[in-house]
């Protein structure tokens, strides 16, 4: 029974989020005690940055100019980190629901009640009827070990993690192309590249680091292709922008490689020699003739050609992508099509050429590495090949029938609780309330539950619905090691330990399974024995980092898996040579016919709906909600509208207008802009409740990857009132009017 | 640096004033002690220095303007947001109103006497100028008038014990020695000393812990002054000790160094951090500048409409501009835009603009 | 004063801004204002696109806001970096807000005090890099010897300005046209003429962009607005 027992405005006041707009210690606070070199936990590209603790409190930072990545160069929400330490909102002991809300409790209290309700659900439900469900935000240590624990510890199939959000799709059809899940090269090659496409990655605001390699790329001389419904920040300045209508992806893809090979702009030789099934692919594109790409795409047959003619005869070129292409019903095949246009022309594995996927979360690439996600075991081994199985079974010294099979994936699992069939549920750092499309399916799916345990340093709006609230670490207080976004493993170093009776993860995580039982298979001394024991499990696996050693990877500034020896140096750049991980060394082509999104525009609903993120927040806003400089800077969602369709609407700028799907409606004020598609409206996701994007959005699954459809469905917008006198969402920076 | 004329009348002006005052107010140097001479040569130097700096400094096109502007408005009425457009001879009186005195009592009271201002900015700093301030003010308040002889003390030829206070060769008061007014009057050096030095306590503090303060200060303009009001505090302390606790010792070569210390700290007034107490008389014309100006006609930025300052600091801006050689005004064929008709923001986006132009960006 | 090439100096290129706030927020980290963020980030014109205009003091060789202080109280450094005002001397008066040709102080009304970017006094003052360059993810600001400049970036550093008939040399430089010395301000362009107002779509055509991008007057493209709404049967 996990209703509510208090009103919203209840949880706020007594846990937030409440933003910080002072650091600990005030602003004025002399010198520090000491200088931690670690990493921003707000994005993929981890950045390098010293935090300044004082009397165990983290109270400013200090950029890190050494760290070669960032070289000093942070976001605002780097900048602004530390304000997330010392919180007033931070859960300083261990939570239980009562009639009235939350009452903090004892450590054995909370476990023994834990334990005790996995137990009866099991019971009574079966050993599936209690899922997990973990986060790409996390260390490598706890990926592995939310892993290990559901599998041992709860013997649950059904464990997956928030990734499945975030880029599952790319990492499918990475897997399907290449052989392996990994950005191909170092984003240290972007700068040595000619061409760049930027397909759906509103790059600038979600890896605002990575601004800085583009534009060392066009101070060479390189040129920039961004496709985008939206002039984003990065698309603005570019070269060729393709206004693509959303959904529309796949068809575009197949439109430039038309041109391409009517020009004759692919490389015969790599094609043959180290790809499989070309022939498909150039028989589909022929009918994606530039006027038939447009009449799909909106993007105009003489944009087509143009960025044909950038990317085709290119000397070295790489293509990025993000979200933008990959939350789709169809986000593998278009992958896949866009990784049709870097095969084609062999410009992979080389020294300024090549391809990746930006992943999202700060722990986006190891987070799906080491064995959290429904099918996947350590070292990226496949939970159904008998062989993969059989390694780990022995590897944790347990009977290979004992190792539970694939589960469900997190949409599903959210879709299995609405149905009835999972009871139990044990999530940590995942706010699917905010974060899973259709939101009012996942409060209903919630209040569902029997069990609803949460591990998390802040009360997130999911974490209200918990019976018990296991109060957790932040980043900062914590060790570890995590993967970024190009594929480097990097060093987390311990700034503070965690307030009151809060505690780290890891530690939280391995007493559950004791108290399960299963202690003797999670007896760890620190997290630095949790990474020697997951490199050893990688070892021999497609993603293998058993060569490394926190030394290793504090010495090299970060260590590029495969590593698979002591001595082997890291692999920065992947599928040198046209060497890929298929067992052949091939690549595969994916001839894939454009399809529409799973709810497309019509009648009722003409308008597209897409969503994404702003530059100061990061994903279901449960830290950065809660630091005050950063919810200044865009305070509440607003809707960015066309001024073309506004006036057809009515709507003048911040007025008040109601969008509406299929699955529910939102209420926020218009910014009208012209730098989105005159058929689409925007709105970022980050907030809760009523402000939700995803009440919005389509719970509609790719087949593959079982991504969801954030970025398109069909919508319709109307005013309900004219702009407040007085701007209530004026983002900063003001406007110049 | 030729000799400004006005600047030298005015500081010969101000100084030669002194000398009448001390002549004047000590009956002819009849109070006056010889052993403060020192004191008063030191007092008259500064006098004339602070005139000629203030009057040197008052020429300056934005001061002059503001001191202008402040007389003027002093007398004129502020315009209310329903008062119509004003006609310059609407209230000509034969006498002249003080419209501005309201603006001008509380600004003294507020900036000059509870310096509220710096309580704004910091509560440690407002306790702390005010302690060196008040703690100053005293000092000088009581020394003063006892160096140029305007005030002395006489014992009774009746009765030793009792004092007469007399100003001006004016009598004042009369108490006993024992009483507690005159373990004030004796006493209040010395409390204006303790308070001076928890102020420069309080202000070297800060000068040696705030990160800001430490990069930003210089020897001459921050830690000289703090030097010098505790040179003048410490030795007048020491002559209070050397008197009461000591016997006099010493009490001959403290003297010196005090006179030496207070000399010093004279003559620095006009040329360091102290001239601000002068500089600050300006804050009087501008709250008043302000007043007027934010009911009066306003600025609107010839680009976005926006109302950005009062018409009237736009236009004495353009004067100023002009009479310190500054010319930003654009010409074309639709013809002439001065910079100051365009507001800040719209200043920064076209500079972004021009910029990106020059790109193709 | 020259700087060498291999001295430190500040360069502004607000062409290459994504408007991402790193460096209003890191500003504030500044020790002489910790907790109050001095440079300046604003969209030029959100309504027809996403430039944004990053401003930090550029520390004029005659800096137009001390001249007319009537307060004495904007002092220049030996290195020409142009302070904010001293906190004994600012009379609050806004001459200088007014005055500055860049649009740079700030005057802090609660307070009675104007402020502004001092190029992060603390840090440079002891060789460390300014705040905001130090974080900038784009390279709008940059602060390093100007050999690295020359050798990277295919814009030109100048350090003139020509506002109309005003010439102002300043200590930070900004990227341009290498075929240009000084940056030709225009202003005539941008204003409304003729009691016609301000029309806030003529950004995109008075500005010469990139083919398709920086002028968003790409949505003009028939192909967007009208021929397909996605409403139709056309894919």
């Amino acid at each position: 029974m996990a209703t509510l027992t208090q009103p919203d405005e209840k949880y706020i006041e007594l846990y937030g989020p409440t933003p910080n707009f002072t650091p600990a210690g005030g602003w004025k606070i002399g010198d520090p005690d000491k200088l931690v070199k670690t990493h921003c936990c707000f994005c993929g590209v981890q950045c390098g940055i010293q935090l300044k603790v004082k009397d165990n409190k983290v109270v400013g930072f200090e950029p890190w100019e050494e760290f070669p990545v960032n070289q000093g160069k942070l976001c605002p929400k780097g900048v602004m980190r530390y304000m997330q330490n010392d919180h007033p909102d931070r859960l300083i002991a261990p939570l239980v629901r009562t009639k009235d809300g939350f009452q903090t409790a004892g450590w054995h209290e909370v476990m023994r009640k834990t334990v005790k309700a996995i137990q009866d659900v099991q019971k009574k439900h079966g050993k599936d009827a209690f899922a997990f469900l973990g986060g790409a935000s996390m260390t490598n240590e706890k990926a592995y070990l939310n892993g290990k624990f559901a599998r041992i510890a709860l013997q649950t199939a059904n464990i997956d993690y928030n990734g499945r959000l975030c880029m599952v799709s790319a990492g499918a059809a990475n897997r399907m192309a290449f052989g392996v899940d990994r950005a191909a090269n170092p984003w240290s090659d972007i700068p040595l590249a000619k061409v760049i496409i930027l397909a759906g990655t509103n790059l600038a605001e979600c890896f605002p680091i990575l601004t800085d390699y583009i534009w060392r790329a066009r101070d060479a001389g390189a040129k920039i292709i961004v496709i985008d419904p939206r002039i984003t920040p990065i698309g603005r300045t570019a070269d060729l922008y393709l206004p693509v209508r959303p959904g529309r992806d796949s068809a575009l893809a197949n439109g430039i490689l038309h041109v391409m090979i009517e020009r004759g702009w692919t490389d015969e030789k790599f094609i043959a020699e180290h790809t499989h099934d070309f022939d498909q692919v150039r028989e589909l594109v022929k009918k994606y003739t530039p006027e038939y790409t447009e009449k799909i795409t909106g993007v105009p047959a003489k944009s087509i050609v143009a960025a044909a003619e950038l990317w085709g005869p290119a000397e070295s070129s790489i293509l990025l992508h993000a979200r933008g292409i990959e939350h789709h019903t169809k986000g593998t095949e278009n992958v896949l099509t866009y990784i049709n246009l870097v095969l084609a022309t062999g410009r992979i594995g080389k020294v300024g050429s090549g391809y990746g996927t930006i992943t999202g979360q700060g722990n986006g690439q190891g987070g799906r590495e080491h064995g959290q996600r429904n099918n996947q075991l350590p070292g990226g081994r496949d939970i159904n090949k008998p062989e993969h199985r059989e390694f780990i079974a022995k590897f944790w010294g347990i009977p290979e029938p004992e190792l539970p099979k694939q589960g469900l994936t997190a949409c599903e699992i959210i879709d299995a609780i609405e149905r009835g069939e999972i009871k139990g549920l044990l999530s940590i750092s995942f706010n699917p309330l905010v974060s899973i499309p259709d939101s009012e399916r996942t409060r209903k799916a919630l209040e569902k539950l029997e069990f609803f345990a949460c591990i998390d340093p802040f009360l997130s709006e999911t974490a209200r619905y918990a019976d018990v609230v296991l109060a957790g670490s932040l980043q900062e207080e914590d060790e570890g090691t995590v993967t970024t976004g190009e594929g480097r493993c990097v060093r987390l170093r311990n700034s503070v330990t965690p307030p009151g009776n809060a505690r780290v993860d890891w530690k939280i995580i391995c007493e559950l399974a004791d108290r399960l039982g299963k202690g003797k298979f999670f007896n760890y001394k620190n997290a630095g024995e949790i990474f020697t024991e997951l490199t050893q499990a990688s070892k021999g696996g497609a993603i293998d980092y058993s060569g490394m050693t926190y030394e290793k990877i504090e010495n090299n500034m970060g260590v590029f898996w495969p590593c698979p020896s002591p001595d082997h140096p890291g692999t920065p750049r992947l599928f040198e040579g046209g060497k890929f991980h298929h067992a052949d060394g091939r690549a595969k082509f994916h001839a894939y016919e454009y399809r529409p999104p799973a709810e497309d525009v019509d009648a009722d609903y003409p308008l597209f709906y897409t969503t994404g993120r702003v530059v100061s927040q990061y994903l279901s806003g449960t830290q950065t909600r809660r630091i005050g400089a950063l919810v200044k800077q865009y305070p509440e969602p607003l809707c960015e509208i066309h001024p073309l369709l506004a006036a057809k609407l009515g709507i003048k700028d911040r007025d008040i207008v109601k969008v509406t799907s299929r699955r529910g409606e939102i209420i926020v004020p218009a910014q009208v802009v012209k730098t989105i598609r005159p058929d689409t409206v925007f709105i970022p996701y980050h907030w809760p409740g009523k402000k939700a994007a995803n009440l919005l959005t389509n719970r509609a699954l790719d087949p593959i990857s079982k991504i969801p459809e954030f970025k398109v469905c069909s919508c319709r917008v109307e005013k309900v009132a004219d702009a407040p006198a007085k701007p209530t969402a004026q983002p900063f920076p003001q406007q110049i009017r | 640096m030729s000799i400004n004329a006005k600047a030298l009348l005015a500081g010969l002006g101000i100084a030669l004033a002194t000398v009448a005052a001390i002549a004047l107010g000590s009956s002819g140097l009849k109070h006056f002690d010889p052993a403060l001479t020192g004191y008063a040569i030191g007092a008259i130097m500064a006098a004339f220095a602070v005139g000629y700096r203030f009057t040197v400094w008052a020429q300056r096109p934005p001061s002059r303007l503001y001191f202008k502007r402040g007389l003027e408005l002093f007398f004129r009425r502020a315009p209310t947001p329903h008062s119509k457009p004003e006609t310059q001879n609407q209230k000509l009186s034969a006498l002249p109103i003080p419209y501005g005195a309201g603006t001008l009592g509380a600004a003294l009271a507020r900036n000059f006497v509870a310096q509220e201002f710096i309580r704004r900015r910091s509560g440690y700093r407002w306790i702390m100028h005010l302690c060196l301030s008040g703690g100053c003010t005293l000092a000088f308040a009581i020394t003063f008038p006892l160096v140029f002889g305007w005030i002395h003390f006489e014992s009774l030829a009746t009765d030793a014990e009792m004092y007469r206070v007399m100003a001006f060769g004016i009598h004042l008061d009369t108490f006993s020695v024992h009483s507690a007014k005159a373990f004030l009057a004796f006493n209040a050096l010395n409390v204006s000393g303790i308070l001076v030095l928890v102020g420069l306590v309080m202000a070297g503090w800060r000068r040696f812990t705030d990160a800001g303060e430490r990069a930003t200060q210089t020897f001459s303009e921050d830690i000289l002054p703090l030097i010098l009001i505790l040179a003048v505090t410490a030795t007048g302390l020491a002559l209070t000790v050397s008197y009461h606790f000591l016997a006099g010792r010493g009490h001959h070569l403290w003297a010196i160094v005090h006179m030496v210390s207070v000399v010093a700290l004279l003559l620095y007034i006009p040329f360091g951090k102290f001239f601000h107490m002068f500089q600050r008389t300006c804050s009087l014309c501008v709250s008043r500048y302000k007043k007027v100006g934010d009911t009066g006609p306003r600025a609107h930025c010839r680009r976005c409409s926006t109302d950005f300052a009062s018409a009237m600091h736009v236009t004495d801006l353009k004067l100023v501009l002009d009479q310190l050689g500054f010319d930003y005004r654009f010409s074309g064929e639709r013809g002439e835009v001065h910079y100051q008709d365009i507001c800040p923001a719209c200043r920064r986006g076209l500079l972004a603009i021009n910029q990106g132009r020059t790109l193709g960006r | 004063m020259i700087a060498t090439a291999t001295e430190n100096e500040f360069f502004l290129d607000p062409s290459r801004c994504i408007g991402c706030q790193a460096c209003v927020q890191a500003c504030g980290e500044c020790g002489t204002h910790r907790g109050v963020s001095m440079i300046h980030l604003e969209y030029v014109h959100r309504p027809t696109g996403v430039q944004t205009a990053p401003v930090v003091c550029m520390h004029c060789e005659d800096p137009t806001c001390a001249k007319v202080c009537p307060a004495d109280a904007i002092k220049q450094d030996d290195n020409g970096v142009v302070l904010s005002a001293a906190k004994s001397r600012c009379v609050a008066c806004s001459n200088c807000v007014l005055a500055c040709p860049f649009g740079v102080p700030k005057m802090k009304a609660e307070i009675d005090l104007m402020m502004k970017c001092d190029m992060c006094y603390d840090r440079t003052s002891v060789g460390k890099k300014p705040m905001c360059a130090t974080v900038c993810p784009s390279g709008a600001l940059y602060y390093g010897p100007r050999d690295y400049i020359e050798k990277h970036r295919r814009e030109a550093a100048v350090n003139e300005f020509q506002f109309g008939r005003q010439t102002v040399r300043t200590k930070v430089n900004m990227m341009t046209s290498p075929e240009l010395t000084a940056l030709p301000f225009d202003v005539l362009d941008f204003l409304p003429w003729e009691d016609k107002d301000f029309d806030p779509f003529a950004l995109a055509r008075v500005r010469d962009g990139a083919p398709d991008a920086a002028n968003s007057a790409v949505w003009d493209e028939p192909a967007l607005s009208q021929r397909c709404s996605g409403n139709c049967t056309c894919h």
